[in-house]
């Protein structure tokens, strides 16, 4: 193949473009990404159209599987869930994250550690987080429980109230999502030309005016950045919910992804959890599209 | 050019690696041995006498090859990863699955129909509890062979009892005598609750309550495909959970896995768990002193729940079809049944099974388990009904609102039966 790219370079670059033997680099990466990507979402998107339950053969129904899912009472209230817990977990976690990074990015003893700890949470598997937190949060016997008993504030029920579940469950994301900011945030405040704060200072700003005027400037990139991404984890909820509520209790928790699943693997409804998966996706896609105006706006402003 | 050959490596891993999958071959040449996978979905001990007996089958049957593995999941998510390798056409011959997934499974042509393979004069089929054989069947259908047999019985602290000075349950005890020694057995000071209910609104809270349903004269689903636990049978068996849920002697397990309720269990904190021979081992770890009690009834015949799992068989072609069914055959014979069960814990597959040595030495080794073996006989399964996920998943939220006192048991039922009417017409 090389030996013939050599001799017959014009037939070849006619084919493949001017550096033929790129297509040979990249070929990897392609057959990888059309592979694992673009076939299961080509074939998600034609399995939406169709009554499947990966068992007999499935039925072209066309659209039914999404009108069936505007009508679907239990699709509508996991929507809800996930909509309530991203607008309250974005929010949370970005200002909690800011506000420890700036807490942490001074001298101050054993800044080191501190930062540790934050960050560990966001390190740990959240399989691991939800079963502690569980534990912690158990109506009865959890150590939350004990806590408000001591300062005499009355039992609550968390996980196992309707009401608060969806709640706790933000605050069990919050405890690793905040740590993820956190870093980002640190890495981006070391960014920040010293320059600028003490030309700011000489100038006569106060830490106030530098941090509104100088430093939350400086971050917006990165936190839109975080904006994005968080918004893309927590729409993408699931293994938090999996494993301490499943979706209970009566539905209070029960999230796009988990209601995908219990269509595809519970129920043997895969075409209709498919079409829910591709109203979650479409949403993930307008997500992006406004991600991707403000970039290029922005790279249009500096230039 | 030295830059070339990375990506040729590359290209050429990529080219064989889409290859491996490739070489399945359906039919064995002659002369090779027939090599057959299972995916058994079983950790710890139970996946590693499944290896054992596997390779004793392998070293006693040259003809056959079995690849034993856990295929990747644990059993609880074998349905997922079956119906997607049978979407993908790559499966394995023999799988561990759930006996409530069966009937949903079996619509499958790739299922095999074992009708003819079992009722062979040296199958031995009689020879199977009632209970296993039940589960394997589809519409008058053999459509697999059963793999593990549980039902449900009554395992009490004795300890607990003693401490709060309460009678142990006694023989044909009843309902009511549950709900009132549940209530004497809870204290909210100490934090002791008489019993627990796993209140996720899955399968694990819902067939607790078919018993009940059974006793009062019920069915799941009739067998003219209508919801058969309306009217009496359901008002009296919900009525039972409300009463607990609303003396509040029963602890609302809201958590997947029932794991924080066998851990009170153990640390003295609930006095009665309605649950399997497979929890027993545990018991026996923490050191319990522990009681069973088979399952109390309304006054009439003892009647528990056994739900076994079954060896679901693949279509691979006949030579692969064939040595799957002579291996799980050979699997469930007394001699290897017994050191199955009594390493997975749970109760024989087979009658011949009970007159062991290894069994003997077994039910020694763990009260209370005649107790379960004695309910077995005369135990129910669940109908094998396609839509019996969706009625068991109105029926799990229906039972939780009432565990939660979040609802009348009368409208709950209603509610249930209402959906789950919808959904046997074809509506859900």
């Amino acid at each position: 193949m090389p030996a013939a790219a050599e001799r017959r370079p014009s037939r070849l670059q006619r084919v493949f473009g001017d550096t033929p033997t790129a297509w040979l680099w990249v070929t990897p990466a392609v057959v990888i990404i059309l592979g694992l990507s673009l076939v299961p979402m080509a074939w998600a998107l034609l399995l939406s159209f169709q009554k499947s339950d990966f068992v007999t053969p499935s039925t072209w129904i066309g659209l039914d599987n999404y009108s069936r899912l505007a009508d679907d009472p239990t699709f509508a209230a996991a929507v809800r869930h996930t909509l309530i817990y991203t607008a309250a977990f974005v929010p949370l976690s970005i200002g909690g994250g800011l506000a420890i990074a700036l807490a942490l990015n001074r001298r101050i003893r054993f800044v080191g550690f501190y930062r540790t700890l934050v960050v560990v949470p966001y390190i740990m598997s959240a399989t691991a987080q939800a079963v502690l937190f569980s534990f912690m949060f158990d109506s009865q016997f959890g150590v939350a429980n004990a806590l408000l008993d001591q300062v005499g504030i009355a039992r609550q029920g968390f996980l196992q109230d309707p009401g608060q579940a969806l709640w706790v469950i933000v605050l069990i994301g919050l405890w690793s999502g905040m740590g993820f900011c956190v870093i980002i945030y640190l890495a981006a405040l070391q960014d920040i030309p010293r320059e600028l704060v003490e030309a700011a200072s000489i100038d006569g700003a106060r830490r106030r005016g530098i941090l509104l005027h100088v430093v939350l400037p400086a971050l917006r990139p990165v936190t839109v950045f975080l904006f994005v991404w968080q918004t893309f984890q927590s729409l993408q909820l699931f293994d938090l919910v999996f494993v301490t509520t499943r979706g209970g209790p009566l539905q209070s928790t029960t999230v796009v992804v988990l209601y995908v699943w219990q269509q595809a693997f519970e129920f043997f409804n895969a075409g209709y959890g498919a079409a829910a998966a591709y109203v979650l996706a479409f949403g993930l896609l307008v997500v992006a599209l406004v991600w991707g105006i403000y970039q290029r706006r922005r790279e249009a402003r500096v230039a | 050019m030295t830059r070339l050959i990375p990506a040729l490596v590359a290209a050429l891993l990529l080219v064989s690696g889409c290859g491996g999958s490739g070489d399945d071959a359906t039919e064995p040449k002659p002369g090779e041995p027939v090599e057959i996978t299972m995916w058994h979905g079983q950790d710890d001990i139970a996946g590693r006498v499944l290896g054992e007996l596997a390779d004793d089958f392998n070293a006693t049957h040259k003809d056959i090859k079995v690849k034993a593995t856990t295929g990747g999941v644990v059993a609880d998510q074998m349905r997922q990863k079956i119906t997607t390798a049978l979407a993908s056409g790559d499966y394995p011959d023999i799988a561990y699955i759930f006996g409530s997934d069966l009937a949903n499974l079996a619509r499958s042509d790739k299922v095999l129909d074992l009708t003819d393979a079992v009722n062979a004069p040296d199958f031995g089929w009689d020879d199977y509890f009632a209970p296993a054989r039940d589960a394997t069947m589809v519409d008058g259908r053999v459509r697999a062979l059963p793999a593990l047999v549980d039902d449900l019985a009554v395992v009490y602290n004795k300890k607990l009892f003693a401490e709060m000075g309460v009678d142990e349950p006694a023989e044909g005890w009843t309902w009511d005598d549950f709900e009132a020694t549940s209530k004497a057995l809870t204290d909210s000071g100490k934090g002791t609750f008489g019993t627990a209910w796993p209140a996720v609104g899955d399968e694990d809270t819902v067939w607790r309550v078919w018993p009940l349903v059974w006793q009062g004269g019920g069915e799941v689903i009739t067998d003219d495909g209508k919801v058969g636990f309306g009217g009496a049978p359901g008002e009296a068996a919900f009525g039972v959970v409300n009463q607990l849920a609303q003396d509040g002697s029963v602890y609302v397990d809201t958590k997947p896995d029932s794991d924080q309720t066998y851990q009170l269990f153990n640390n003295d904190k609930i006095g009665m768990v309605v649950t399997g021979p497979w929890q027993l081992p545990d018991f026996i770890d923490a050191k319990k002193d522990f009681g069973v009690a088979p399952l109390p009834t309304f006054g009439g015949e003892p009647l528990t729940i056994s739900a076994p799992d079954t060896w679901t068989i693949f279509d691979n072609g006949d030579a692969r079809s064939k040595a799957a069914i002579e291996f799980v055959h050979w699997l469930n014979s007394p001699e290897q049944d017994a050191k199955w069960v009594t390493k997975a814990g749970s109760l024989p597959i087979r009658k011949g099974t009970t007159s062991k040595p290894e069994w003997a030495a077994y039910q020694k080794d763990v009260p209370g388990l005649s107790v379960f073996l004695d309910a077995l006989d005369g135990a129910r399964v669940k109908p094998a009904n396609p839509a019996y996920p969706k009625v068991s998943e109105a029926v799990g939220q229906s039972l939780v609102a009432v565990l939660l006192k979040r609802s009348d048991p009368s409208d709950a039922l209603a509610q249930a039966v209402q959906t789950s009417e919808a959904v046997l017409a074809g509506g859900g």
